[in-house]
């Protein structure tokens, strides 16, 4: 041992690195995370470790772009790679190439253990879902430009209610990046495009494939989103954190198109209720207005003035009648007295008596009307109905 | 932000009023004056509804991002 070689720190760790490293290249590894940090330049940092031991895990930013899954501590996974030394801590780690879960059951209780811390901080509360317009103006899509959900709710919005703009913002939905993409245009959907509600989705898919929508960023950017979101990821049977945390969760693409809007033919049914309808009152209310009207003019008291009315013409008449009566009647009894003074009159004419052989004596122009006015001698004239003769009188009245 | 071409007109508003409009005629506690304007109201409404409804055609825009990430929109999807 005395002979034994001398190293400097340096060259020792140099000798183990250059052993360790050819030795232990394309291993894999299985474990479970703990520690898990992502640095702000993107290089992820955590511990892989089982009952007994650990070991230092690094994945730098280029090979962790093509993970669909974020990891999370506690999530069992095999990781493949080469085993390095740093040797600025004489430290030995994993270089990770490749991460995947251990099984479907790891990505199962990360969705599980993600679910409930998130439930934890109340983004599920139903006080928090806002309510989406009944009739959407203006909607945006966020999905695949060229999956089978864009071409379902085109299809279905196109013979439902096409009096729509629709606005699409093409991203990738699944694998590497996908999440990180829903997640800008959720947030550019929220200041761009004048959007009332969007719909955020993919077609069905495994549950890798879905991986991006139970991703904790989609989930915060869903819940901060100012404008409705509604969820259409995957078959009826997928859920996924999306879901929970949106204001609605649809099923499919499909029925997030059926949901968004109403069939435009129950719309047009309903306007042409309402004309009808309208119309109807309308006139039924100028109707009854008519059947006040014509009561009013046949009831007691509005024809009581048109009963007096009546009355009185009546009383007028009767006057009038009565009137033309005494009248007619005072105008007989005046004739009839005329008629009989006339008679009087006409007997009375001096020249009828004369007719009948009588004769008028005057004296100097005057009537003598009692024969004692007469002195003998007197000179007369004697008036008959003819003509006039004089005569003297010989023996005076006595 | 561009605003869009049916800004000022809302099936949204509108359905409500037509809404509105029945229920203040079924109430029977407007004058003839009144209703008569509603119902005139309500026609003019409809029939702008109808036409919205009956012209309208599915609009579709993508929105694309400038090389300096500016959004805008065109028409159309490509899937490429």
């Amino acid at each position: 041992m005395n002979d034994a070689k001398i190293f400097s720190v340096t060259e020792l760790t140099r000798r183990i690195k250059s052993v360790i490293e050819t030795s232990f290249t394309r291993v894999s590894v299985q474990g479970e995370i703990s520690n898990f940090k992502r640095h702000s330049s993107g290089h992820l940092y955590f511990t892989l470790k089982d009952e007994i031991t650990q070991i230092q895990a690094v994945m730098w930013r280029s090979r962790a772009a093509s993970l669909f899954f974020t990891p999370q501590d506690g999530m069992n996974v095999i990781a493949r790679g080469n085993v390095t030394v740093y040797e600025v801590r004489g430290q030995y780690q994993i270089d990770i190439v490749e991460l995947s879960p251990r099984g479907i059951g790891e990505l199962q209780l990360a969705f599980e253990r993600l679910k409930q811390k998130l439930d934890g901080e109340g983004l599920f509360d139903p006080q928090h879902k806002k309510q989406l317009p009944k009739y959407p103006r203006r909607i945006g899509i966020v999905t695949s430009p060229t999956g089978a959900a864009i071409h379902d709710i085109i299809n279905i919005l196109t013979r439902r209610f096409p009096c729509l703009d629709v606005l699409l913002y093409p991203v990738k939905v699944q694998g590497e990046g996908a999440a990180e993409e829903i997640v800008r245009a959720i947030n550019d959907f929220n200041t761009f495009g004048d959007i009332e509600l969007m719909i955020v989705g993919r077609g069905g898919g495994s549950l890798e494939d879905l991986w991006a929508f139970n991703e904790e960023i989609v989930a915060r950017a869903i819940y901060n989103s100012k404008i409705p979101v509604v969820s259409a990821v995957g078959h009826e049977i997928d859920y996924t954190i999306a879901d929970f945390v949106a204001d609605f969760r649809a099923p499919t693409p499909s029925a997030a198109a059926e949901l968004i809007v109403p069939d435009r033919r129950e719309v047009i049914e309903y306007i042409r209720n309402f004309c009808y309808n309208n119309e109807r009152l309308v006139e039924n209310l100028i109707k009854s207005q008519k059947q006040r009207i014509s009561s009013l003019l046949v009831s007691y008291v509005f024809n009581r003035p048109k009963n007096m009315l009546q009355q009185h013409n009546q009383r007028l008449d009767d006057l009038q009648r009565s009137l033309q009566q005494i009248v007619s009647h005072t105008i007989s009894i005046k004739q009839e007295q005329y008629s009989s003074l006339h008679h009087r009159i006409i007997s009375l004419n001096p020249a009828a008596v004369l007719k009948r052989g009588y004769a008028m004596v005057y004296r100097n122009g005057v009537v003598v009307d009692r024969v004692k006015k007469l002195q003998p001698r007197d000179n007369v004239s004697l008036h008959f109905h003819d003509g006039d003769a004089s005569a003297e009188i010989k023996k005076g009245g006595s | 932000m561009k605003k869009t071409k049916n800004a000022g007109w809302s099936l949204e508003a509108s359905m409500q009023r037509l809404n509105d409009i029945v229920e203040k005629l079924e109430s029977g506690e407007v004058s003839l004056d009144d209703a008569m304007n509603l119902y005139e109201e309500g026609m003019i409404i409809s029939k702008q509804c109808m036409e919205k409804l009956s012209q309208a055609e599915l609009k579709l825009k993508q929105i694309r991002k400038d090389m300096d990430g500016t959004l805008k929109l065109s028409d159309g999807i490509d899937e490429q």
